[in-house]
């Protein structure tokens, strides 16, 4: 009852985090990925991108950037339009405008597990491989964003092609950055000299955001109160789940979510290190966890 | 003032819930697009599993709970598992969804209908602007058609907890449909039980009683009671019933997704896009992989 109370009396002042309850205004942008996908560089990208004149921190970033499942209703409101705001939510139709970057599920896995343990989640002896098996049944992080599959197939295939969506994937953004820069700011109507290119790329190049962690960490709403002994800037590169992560934990990502990774370019690599045999065993047990978690203990029959 | 009104409502649980429901592990969804079959699917499931309380307009409410018509107070206080209707796009939280689809081009002129019913748009609004504003998403707070089918289908189709049924399906053999719903809740597939609530659940039977009960629910108080809320009940209306430029339309929009759902292409634009990398494209996601079967 306390607990309703207050909520209440957040939301009168405008104190509630404003979240899926934000107002969406009609000439809004949205960046939006899941977790541990890029999303606080691009948003560097683009506060640098569109402001050229004070180059983007860990302390402005909220203001021309604002995180909108981190800033409450009134600051919200507050933001002058029109507003770039950062979000990781799943399919919402409110949203006009959407960048999306995509990530590698195996990276993003191996990210999430350092981020849970960065926001003291679990503790470091929390076995990867169990975690993994948590972020495919979609029981790994604080908040619902619905799994890594559920989020992202949710936005490609209800927005697509669309006039107004932009989808991106990290690893092209890593590999040609020159050139996703340009795709944004042609989302954005802007003509990017080579020179504000060069300026943008450098003010939200790894290093500098990784030294500006180090001095304005404790005070940025995402990382202040966190450990800070593991970054949150962490190695900004693809491809770390082919040392990290165990065969059975990438044949479970690929088991869940093959299809949607497939589609985006991301090769499958689990029929080729583990037998057919292993891969059905894992899928199976995959299979009857999800069942148990769901609480569901029963076989949809489904159309062809 | 509005606001202060607004805050006491929600601080003793007399609002709506609507997409802040809070969701149990046992929760069922009877979901779909608004006009798609929603309410002959909530009587046949409520006839089915609550046979000795055959379904009326005074009671589908209870039965199946609507959270867009219910208070907080009441969805929680519902015994579980709970039924619950719903034409929420994507929400990860449910996880135990049977997701009625209908032709986008029925669907389109079912809604025009009935916002003329809900005195929305008066007789002389055009079905080709109404398209318009159908293909954008702004005839309904639940996203576009093709926002709301796409997002449930490339998350869930082929997945465990989810039942996909076409209303053409329906209205072709109920009884088979009802019995994957049956299969589905784990109801023992009782050919004589399902028979009984297909029959209770006909389009005639639902006119008489709407024209007994329209002023008891939500659904249809204060709206014009000339037109009707059970319309047609029949699929193929839009050949007839809309314009060529408002199909062509659909048809742009939607194409592959339509083509994908079995629902045949009329626009010769249409089909060339929709046989395209497009629809194989669907094809690809939606036929599923690993944890699919």
């Amino acid at each position: 009852m306390i607990y309703g109370i207050r909520k209440v009396m957040k939301y009168a002042l405008g104190r509630d985090i404003a979240g899926r309850t934000l107002a969406v205004r009609a000439d809004d942008t949205f960046i939006v990925s899941y977790p541990r996908s890029g999303n606080t560089w691009t948003r560097f990208l683009v506060a640098n991108l569109l402001h050229p004149q004070e180059a983007a921190t860990f302390d402005n970033i909220e203001r021309w950037v604002p995180d909108t499942e981190a800033q409450s209703s009134r600051y919200m409101r507050s933001i002058p339009s029109p507003r770039t705001i950062k979000s990781h939510s799943y399919f919402d139709p409110r949203y006009p405008r959407v960048i999306y970057i995509m990530r590698d599920p195996r990276d993003v896995a191996l990210s999430y597990y350092d981020f849970s343990r960065k926001y003291r989640h679990i503790e470091d002896s929390y076995p990867l491989e169990r975690y993994v098996r948590d972020f495919v049944t979609g029981h790994s992080g604080a908040a619902d964003w619905g799994t890594w599959g559920e989020n992202v197939a949710s936005w490609a295939f209800a927005r697509g092609a669309r006039p107004g969506f932009l989808l991106l994937r990290y690893e092209d953004m890593k590999a040609r950055p020159e050139q996703e820069l340009a795709r944004i700011a042609d989302f954005y109507g802007i003509r990017i000299t080579p020179q504000l290119l060069q300026t943008t790329l450098e003010r939200s190049s790894a290093d500098r955001m990784r030294e500006m962690e180090r001095t304005q960490g404790k005070d940025w709403v995402s990382t202040k109160d966190k450990r800070s002994d593991i970054p949150f800037i962490r190695t900004a590169s693809s491809g770390g789940w082919k040392s990290k992560l165990r065969a059975e934990s990438v044949a479970e990502i690929e088991a869940a979510w093959g299809n949607v990774m497939q589609q985006f370019g991301y090769e499958l690599v689990a029929g080729k290190t583990n037998n057919a045999i292993d891969a059905d065993k894992n899928e199976a047990r995959v299979k009857r966890d999800q069942t148990q978690l769901t609480g569901a203990t029963f076989l949809g029959e489904n159309r062809g | 003032m509005e606001k202060l009104i607004r805050v006491v409502r929600r601080g003793l649980g007399l609002h709506h819930p609507g997409r802040n429901l809070e969701v149990f592990p046992d929760d069922v969804f009877i979901l779909s697009f608004p006009k798609s079959g929603n309410t002959w699917t909530r009587f046949l499931i409520a006839n089915l599993v609550y046979p000795e309380t055959p379904a009326d307009f005074s009671n589908i409410n209870r039965l199946t709970p609507d959270p867009e018509a219910l208070s907080k107070r009441e969805m929680a206080k519902m015994p579980r598992p709970r039924i619950i209707k719903s034409h929420q796009y994507f929400d990860p939280r449910y996880k135990r969804v049977i997701y009625v689809v209908r032709d986008p081009r029925d669907v389109a002129l079912s809604q025009f209908y009935f916002h003329r019913k809900r005195g929305l748009i008066d007789d002389q609004y055009a079905p080709e602007k109404f398209v318009t504003r159908f293909v954008a998403g702004e005839t309904s707070p639940y996203g576009s058609w093709g926002e709301n089918v796409a997002g449930w289908l490339a998350t869930r189709q082929n997945r465990l907890g989810f039942l996909l049924l076409r209303y053409e399906d329906m209205l072709a053999d109920a009884n088979l449909e009802l019995e994957k719903v049956a299969a589905f809740l784990q109801i023992p597939p009782d050919k004589a039980r399902i028979a009984n609530a297909v029959q209770r659940s006909s389009a005639d039977e639902m006119r008489n009683l709407e024209k007994l009960q329209a002023h008891l629910w939500s659904s249809t108080q204060s709206t014009r009671q000339d037109v009707p809320f059970v319309r047609t009940a029949k699929a193929g209306g839009w050949k007839t019933g809309l314009p060529e430029a408002a199909v062509a339309q659909l048809e742009a929009a939607w194409g592959p997704l339509m083509s994908y759902l079995g629902y045949e292409l009329h626009s010769d634009a249409a089909k060339s896009i929709a046989a395209s990398s497009d629809s194989r494209l669907l094809e690809a996601v939606f036929s599923g992989h690993g944890m699919s079967r």
